[in-house]
């Protein structure tokens, strides 16, 4: 049908021209129904009308259509919380737009979803209009955000085995507590809560529960006190071993004894799903290198109730042949393709292996320049060619910290500017620029590392520092320079780094009569200069970096110094600590440690003072930093020694009495160690004290909180084994690490 | 265990199937029987390269070497059937050193200020960072 | 933190100052760079009077700004809601132009992902396909090719990766896509002579000869067909062409102009 014009009724507001150039229609030209069919839809789509008919009378299209009122503005009322600015992103009415009830309904569910992200589950939200004339209507949204839902407690049912606080420790919502208001920890959330199920899943099959079950797990919201009681219910069931490993194959040319061996589960050891996924990797990997890479690799586990063992058999057999066609990487913002294509041990063309890609998807996460990575497959040009799509979104790795610290032992109070990349120019490489100071130091410090050096998996990078500390009376102390460094990967847990190191030295001292022979020859010779060549090799399978439960970190270092410079020495240091729950019911952790060096010179000359060991109050609690060891009598000049041995044993308990959310522990220790042997040279006055071993000892008891800030620690020991001239300090303050 | 690693990249040659696809077979079988080749020519009178690779990587920080590569070449007729196969292996290959031009492209590039800013500071990882860093001084 | 004053909404009402003027207004200020001023008059147009001729100029006026300040999400965002509610004007081009502009100035390097660079070119065909006698189709058509220039570079980019660590397969099928989907890009010269590499490298000479001789054909002076030369040369191989390679075929739609 053709119709000669159209003839617009009831658009009054709108104007008729924009109902005519919706319309599909167009005066002197054909059109079917269908054509009506869409401009009706296309009228109702522009939300501004309740009602739309289309008629065609004569020659002339009749549209009849009766508006909407108009939102003349939107205002936003009582919202302190969010802006008014994230508030308009979140509803679907906007100024101009339509006025319609169904759309407001949606965006007030909309905006309680948001208040209930940042805790305010019980916000009241209303709207009010206020007719501005001709069919135009002023709408806002009075908005009572109510006081921030707290979470009272989270129960355990059904755990006899770990205690609520252990498990509390393991899932990310916490109850309220001091700090909740900066960790914002507290806030219930559907997925967070599915995510704490899964937490405990995991720590369950790691640890012999490969029964355990979440019942159910539900957050009820009490209305008076505006705070929810989280319950979770478990079923622990048995605790199991591994019973009898063994490695079947349907592949011909895989022989299933040699694999034996790459499996970790072994029997009796306690079951752990990690092993399992160990064994699968490492068996894959195998196979795949022996020219199998369509192998698959899939456990199967049966209980035996009676001896409360699984035995797990491992199943290869020929998966269906597939080829990687492509290899797409999207949603890399600021991450360059190489950096993520390099994770992957398979290339385009290769064979299909699912184990490569579950390997790539770990490393990438590890990276941890990405919020998510998710790996799919789409079918390929050919059945038998698939198309890998690596989805990432990147997150900020910079951080910019400016912060202020107190450590005790005359250094008082600490300011400290950073600036660190983890993923500079999205290259992967590793950047930070630092510089603190306080009373009596200063220190600076830029180091920078790339993870892929020439294309080899070696991580090399510089370091420059510069450190300066007037602590000391009647001398102060400064050293700078840089080290140039490279470290290799041996396999997951243990990696070795070969470093050359720079450093000038300078003692000065305004009253240097006051200071010991040996000290006013290193003051009158400064600025003295250490280049020296070391190789260190690290080993750490610490659970988690921060209160860890189990694991050992430990290195080893030999440094050779001598290549120019005043110093000629051969050092060798090594230090190990080593985790291990004692009690999982009542949370208490052991950890013992232990630690030693020797220095020798290399050409039979004398060593310098800075060239000889020195402790500090992290290796022996009680003591302050150079308090023991060889001392010249004037002055107290620490000489340092050529030898040293420490060792450390340590309990830790969650505090009791205090709220467990607040995250302290106790813990009691006990200290041991010496310092001897002095190879400087001592031309006059007494001889030094303390050159011959001593052992020292100290006990003590310390607070440690896991602050959002970082774990902080305070150490309260008493030497009762020393020296006479030993320098004590009984308290210390400042940060805890791990190692 | 040895820490040395085999990498096999490309078309995995199966010696069984090999033998399905001799001289005069059609392209179809030698589809069906090889799989679909790692480089084509999509024409009728055309070869199929089935492509495959072994390298080594004596520790884990190594580049892998080349150790092995082997191309087998399809050829085929007019009318589309296999009238001849070669092999092509390492020592027919070269070595080549890539011409380190490249064709200049676009693109606005992200400067390390803005990459900083458009991050946003996260407050709890620089606050972390704040005091974990002033342990670590030695004299 | 600061949180936004309450407002009366009775007291809101519609400020109605005539259309013509707010647009007069806003045209003086955006003469005299003040952007900022000239971009509030051009939404309290939008807002007191929609649906006005001035309203929809407005429109176009502050998509236009967006762009010129650099705010490519906003420039996209105006520009589709100018197209949702006026389809069919006499500025629909431009503003659909604008759009592909603000998607242009977001494409990354190639090391990056390249989907600013897929929706320019969507945008930017829908400026030569809907309106093919507009002003802007010539400036539209080089941006497609710009972009495709980079899609090409991609490709290009993740070819050189995989062709130094010596993984000659995944290297060739990458150029081979350049070849065969991005043939009139700036890239095709440098993919040829890849190729020619690549098959050198594995020891397939004919193939090595046939991608030297198609980018001889086409490309003539160009360095990268020295190179090739070079390189077959030192081994005793000319460029030659085996007429039944894809390499040829391809190289018969360059040599044809077909794209």
């Amino acid at each position: 049908a053709v119709i000669r014009q159209i003839d617009v009724r009831g658009a009054d507001r709108i104007g008729s021209e924009t109902v005519r150039s919706a319309l599909t229609i167009v005066p002197g030209k054909d059109f079917s129904n269908a054509d009506i069919d869409t401009s009706i839809k296309r009228l109702y789509a522009t939300g501004f009308f309740s009602d739309v008919r289309v008629s065609v009378s004569g020659g002339t299209l009749v549209v009849v259509v009766n508006e909407n009122q108009l939102i003349n503005q939107i205002v936003f009322n009582g919202n302190r919380k969010i802006t008014d600015e994230k508030l308009i992103l979140l509803v679907k009415s906007k100024p101009l737009g339509p006025y319609s009830e169904s759309m407001i309904e949606a965006d007030l569910q909309s905006l309680r979803s948001a208040y209930a992200d940042i805790g305010r589950s019980d916000v009241q939200i209303t709207t009010q209009t206020a007719p501005v004339g001709n069919g135009r209507v002023n709408l806002a949204f009075v908005i009572n955000e109510g006081d921030r839902t707290k979470i009272d407690q989270i129960n355990f049912t059904g755990n006899n085995h770990y205690s609520a606080t252990r498990l509390r420790s393991l899932i990310i919502t916490k109850e309220s507590g001091l700090f909740s208001f900066i960790t914002r920890k507290d806030i219930y959330n559907e997925d967070k809560l599915r995510a704490d199920e899964e937490s405990l899943r995991q720590f369950y099959y790691n640890h012999g529960y490969a029964d355990f079950r979440v019942l159910s797990s539900n957050a009820v919201l009490d209305p008076a006190t505006n705070e929810y009681v989280i319950t979770f219910d478990v079923d622990e069931g048995e605790r199991y071993t591994f019973g009898p490993v063994n490695v079947e194959s349907t592949v011909e040319g895989v022989d299933a004894a040699e694999l034996q061996g790459l499996t970790e589960s072994r029997e009796g050891k306690t079951y752990r799903a990690k092993d399992v996924q160990a064994s699968i990797s490492e068996i894959s990997k195998r196979v795949a290198s022996a020219g199998y890479p369509f192998a698959r690799v899939t456990p199967r586990g049966n209980r035996d109730m009676a001896s409360k063992t699984i035995s797990v058999d491992y199943l290869v057999d020929q998966g269906e042949r597939g080829y990687v066609e492509r290899i797409e990487i999207r949603g890399n913002t600021s991450t360059r393709d190489y950096v993520i294509r390099r994770e992957f041990d398979l290339s385009e063309g290769d064979a299909f292996n699912q184990e490569a890609i579950s390997e790539a998807k770990r490393r990438l996460e590890r990276l941890g320049y990405f919020q998510t990575v998710n790996i799919s497959t789409q079918p390929g040009s050919a059945p038998d060619r698939v198309v890998i799509i690596v989805d990432v979104v990147d997150q900020s790795t910079g951080t910019f910290g400016i912060g202020a610290g107190y450590a005790t032992g005359g250094e008082g109070f600490i300011l400290e500017a950073s600036v660190e990349e983890k993923n500079f120019l999205g290259r992967g490489q590793f950047i930070r620029v630092s510089a603190s100071g306080g009373a009596v130091t200063r220190n600076y410090n830029i180091s920078f590392t790339e993870p892929y050096f020439l294309g080899y998996r070696l991580a090399a990078g510089f370091d420059l520092f510069r450190n300066e500390n007037q602590l000391y009376d009647n001398y102060s102390y400064a050293d700078q320079g840089f080290s140039l460094r490279v470290s290799a990967p041996i396999n997951n847990d243990l990696s070795t780094t070969v470093r050359y190191n720079y450093k000038e030295v300078d003692y000065t001292s305004d009253n240097i009569r006051a200071l010991s022979q040996p000290y006013q020859e290193v003051v009158k010779g400064s600025p003295w200069l250490t280049s020296s060549v070391s190789n260190s090799f690290n080993y750490n399978t610490l659970d988690t970096a921060i209160l860890p439960h189990e694991g050992i970190v430990a290195s080893i270092t030999q440094e050779l110094a001598g290549l120019g410079g005043d110093s000629e020495f051969y050092k060798l240091s090594g230090k190990a600590r080593g985790y291990y729950t004692l009690s999982d019911e009542m949370d208490v952790v052991g950890s013992l440690s232990a630690g030693g060096g020797h220095v020798l010179s290399t050409t039979g000359k004398s060593l310098n003072v800075f060239d000889q060991f020195q402790l500090d109050s992290d290796d022996i609690r009680g003591f302050s930093d150079t308090g023991l060891g060889p001392r010249m009598r004037k002055n107290d000049d620490p000489l340092g020694g050529t030898t040293y041995f420490t060792v450390s044993a340590e309990v830790t308990f969650p505090m009791p009495g205090v709220p467990q959310d607040a995250g302290f522990r106790g813990g009691f220790f006990l200290d041991a160690g010496t310092l001897y042997g002095n190879d400087v040279k001592i031309k006059s006055g007494k001889p030094p004290q303390g050159v011959d071993m001593s052992l020292r000892a100290s006990a003590g008891a310390s607070v440690i909180w896991a602050s959002p800030f970082g774990p902080l620690r305070v150490d309260y020991a008493v030497p009762f084994l020393r020296e006479d001239f030993d320098i004590v300090q009984r308290l210390k303050f400042g940060i805890s690490t791990s190692f | 265990c040895s820490t040395s690693e085999v990498i096999h990249n490309g078309y995995v040659i199966d010696k069984q199937t090999l033998a399905l696809a001799p001289v005069g077979s059609s392209r179809e079988q030698v589809l069906m029987s090889l799989g679909s080749p790692s480089a084509t020519a999509t024409f009728d009178t055309e070869v199929f390269y089935y492509i495959s690779q072994t390298r080594k990587r004596a520790v884990a920080f190594m580049k892998p070497t080349l150790v092995e590569q082997n191309i087998l070449a399809v050829y085929f007729n007019k009318d589309g059937e296999v009238d001849r196969l070669a092999n092509y292996a390492l020592q027919d290959g070269r070595v080549v050193d890539m011409i380190s031009r490249t064709t200049p492209t676009g693109g606005t590039e992200l400067s390390f200020i803005m990459r900083l800013l458009k991050g946003g500071v996260n407050p709890a990882a620089a606050a972390q960072q704040l005091l974990g860093s002033n342990q670590n001084r030695r004299y | 933190c600061t949180s936004d004053p309450d407002l009366d909404i009775t007291k809101l009402a519609a400020e109605t100052d005539p259309p013509e003027q707010l647009y007069n207004e806003g045209l003086a200020n955006l003469n005299a760079g003040k952007t900022a001023e000239a971009q509030r008059k051009f939404d309290a147009l939008d807002r007191q009077h929609p649906f006005s001729e001035w309203a929809r100029k407005a429109l176009v006026m502050s998509t236009f700004m967006k762009y010129r300040s650099g705010d490519n999400e906003g420039a996209i965002q105006n520009g589709t809601r100018y197209l949702s509610l006026y389809p069919q004007t006499k500025d629909s081009a431009y503003v659909q132009y604008l759009i592909g502009l603000s998607y242009s100035k977001q494409i990354p390097t190639v090391t990056q992902d390249q989907r600013a660079a897929a929706k320019t070119i969507e945008a930017m065909l829908k400026v030569v396909n809907d309106y093919p006698k507009s002003e802007y189709v010539d400036d539209a058509q080089t941006k497609i090719r710009y972009a495709r220039d980079q899609l090409a570079g991609k490709e290009m980019q993740v070819g050189r990766y995989y062709e130094e660590r010596k993984e000659y397969l995944a290297a060739i099928s990458r150029f081979r896509t350049v070849v065969e989907q991005f043939p009139n890009t700036n890239q095709v010269e440098e993919a040829l002579a890849r190729l020619c590499e690549s098959y050198y490298a594995l020891g397939l000479a004919d193939e090595a000869q046939t991608a030297a001789a198609v980018l001889g054909h086409n490309y003539p002076d160009s360095e990268w067909y020295k190179d090739s030369f070079a390189l077959l040369q030192s081994k005793g191989l000319a460029p030659r062409e085996n007429q039944g390679s894809w390499i040829s075929r391809a190289g018969k739609k360059l040599l044809l102009g077909e794209s």
